[in-house]
């Protein structure tokens, strides 16, 4: 991946997040972009690019959020490193097999997300955003991931149809 | 030496990258919470800057191809009617559509207005232009820059009630914290017995009333306004109305659940109070 379509993912990501997503939110609930962005680069270089490409997206999305910088800039960071070393067992094209790596690793950043939040503003019950937010947001994000990442499979067995 | 530290360097650099990250992040984490870095806050409002243009593209494209869109759609409908009802009725189906849709907008610049007569403030309205970028946080995109006259901390509210405060702001853009947001904290009275407490947002689930005192005169239906306390809101803002409270035995203070008076999840206008220092007009605010 060149660094010019990593920019035009990353302003794909920030427009869709911001404005495109906002009609297809349930309960106020959207697929994190952003976080698929970071598991697609992460499968195509090296475990430091991953890392820091995934610092950049996460540090993009606190930009944009009223998270504090850094929040997301750390856990994408340490998803990209993961997603990138564990790519090569980890790949596959099930569909189903996508939808649980990619809500394991959603659900796993917006648990880490969590705990910092509590680390640096005090104390919330843990459980009310686990359940109305980071388990809905993983399986939602879980759900666009799969449609997403069939999208060039289905472009070629469409352009060998034509 | 150095060669040596280099060579370590290279050998070690998965780790060195990952750690070197994960510490930068979460410094960038601590200065921003623990001391209100000016640095983070420059960071921040760059990136802001950096993007603001392309969201204020599109948002403006969105906004003006529905507009072109419902003509379109409406235009189709007008066509079937003049088929039908040989062409007059609808026309005239079509007049009557653009004067509701007059009336509806007159009506909500009138809320506006009445709104806007209630608080000697100087106004400026503003376009939601954009949302935040994750499920957590709870903050909107304005269309108003610091060259429209807007500060930081400046409150926000519509017809209906306060929506929040100026959290940031660069040339073109600004972004506004909802009182729903999981750090947002709003000094609130309770206009029935003039208990006060703090209106602040619950991660991912509307607002609570905090700190309120265990045996305060506080039931379901109360309606919330700001207090003034804090410098930040001018007394006597509609916050909204209390759905739950929460005596838990052991605590020391209630808790309520909060109805926000403003639809925050559907913003699309709202307005900038500008020039709510102190002693600007705003002691009014409490006869409300």
């Amino acid at each position: 991946m060149t660094p010019a379509w990593f920019g035009v993912g990353l302003l794909a990501c920030v427009l869709g997040q911001a404005i495109f997503l906002l009609p297809i939110s349930v309960l106020g609930i959207r697929p994190d972009l952003f976080l698929l962005l970071v598991l697609y680069v992460s499968q195509r270089v090296t475990p430091e690019a991953a890392t820091l490409l995934g610092f950049l997206v996460g540090l993009t999305q606190d930009a944009l959020s009223g998270a504090p910088l850094g929040l997301r800039a750390f856990t994408d960071g340490l998803l990209g490193f993961l997603a990138a070393c564990l790519s090569r067992d980890l790949y596959t094209e099930t569909p189903l097999a996508q939808f649980g790596l990619v809500f394991a690793g959603s659900a796993g950043a917006g648990i880490l997300s969590l705990g910092l939040f509590l680390f640096f503003f005090g104390a919330v019950s843990p459980v009310g955003p686990l359940i109305r937010t980071i388990l809905p947001e993983a399986a939602y994000t879980a759900a666009a991931g799969v449609v997403l990442f069939s999208l060039p499979r289905i472009r070629a067995a469409l352009a060998r149809l034509v | 030496m150095v060669g040596a530290l280099l060579r370590l360097l290279i050998r070690y650099r998965r780790t060195v990258v990952l750690a070197g990250t994960l510490v930068c992040a979460f410094l960038l984490m601590t200065l921003q919470v623990r001391h209100e870095s000016s640095v983070v806050s420059v960071t921040r409002q760059v990136l802001l800057f950096a993007v603001s243009p392309f969201i204020r593209l599109t948002s403006g494209i969105l906004h003006g191809t529905g507009s072109v869109w419902s003509d379109y759609v409406d235009l189709r409908d007008l066509r079937q009617e003049n088929l039908r009802l040989r062409g007059e009725v609808g026309l005239l189906k079509r007049r009557i559509q653009q004067l509701e849709d007059q009336a509806l907008e007159t009506q909500r610049l009138q809320r506006l207005l009445g709104f806007r007569e209630t608080w000697p403030a100087e106004f400026l309205s503003a376009r939601v232009v954009g949302k935040d970028a994750t499920n957590w946080f709870r903050t909107i995109l304005l269309d108003r820059g610091s060259p429209d006259g807007v500060r930081r901390n400046m409150p926000v509210v519509t017809a209906d009630g306060l929506v929040g405060r100026v959290l940031e702001v660069t040339p073109t853009i600004s972004r506004v914290q909802l009182l729903t947001d999981p750090v947002s904290s709003v000094g609130g009275l309770v206009q029935r017995t003039r208990v006060t407490g703090i209106v602040s947002g619950n991660l991912g689930a509307g607002a609570r009333v905090r700190y309120l005192p265990l045996l305060a005169d506080v039931v379901p239906g109360d309606e919330v306004v700001t207090s003034g306390m804090g410098g930040v809101f001018p007394k006597g803002i509609p916050v909204g109305r209390i759905t739950a409270v929460e005596r838990k035995s052991g605590a020391l203070f209630a808790e309520a659940v909060l109805s926000p008076a403003a639809d925050l999840g559907r913003l699309e206008e709202v307005m900038i109070l500008k020039g709510t220092e102190p002693h600007q007009g705003f002691e009014t605010g409490s006869q409300r």
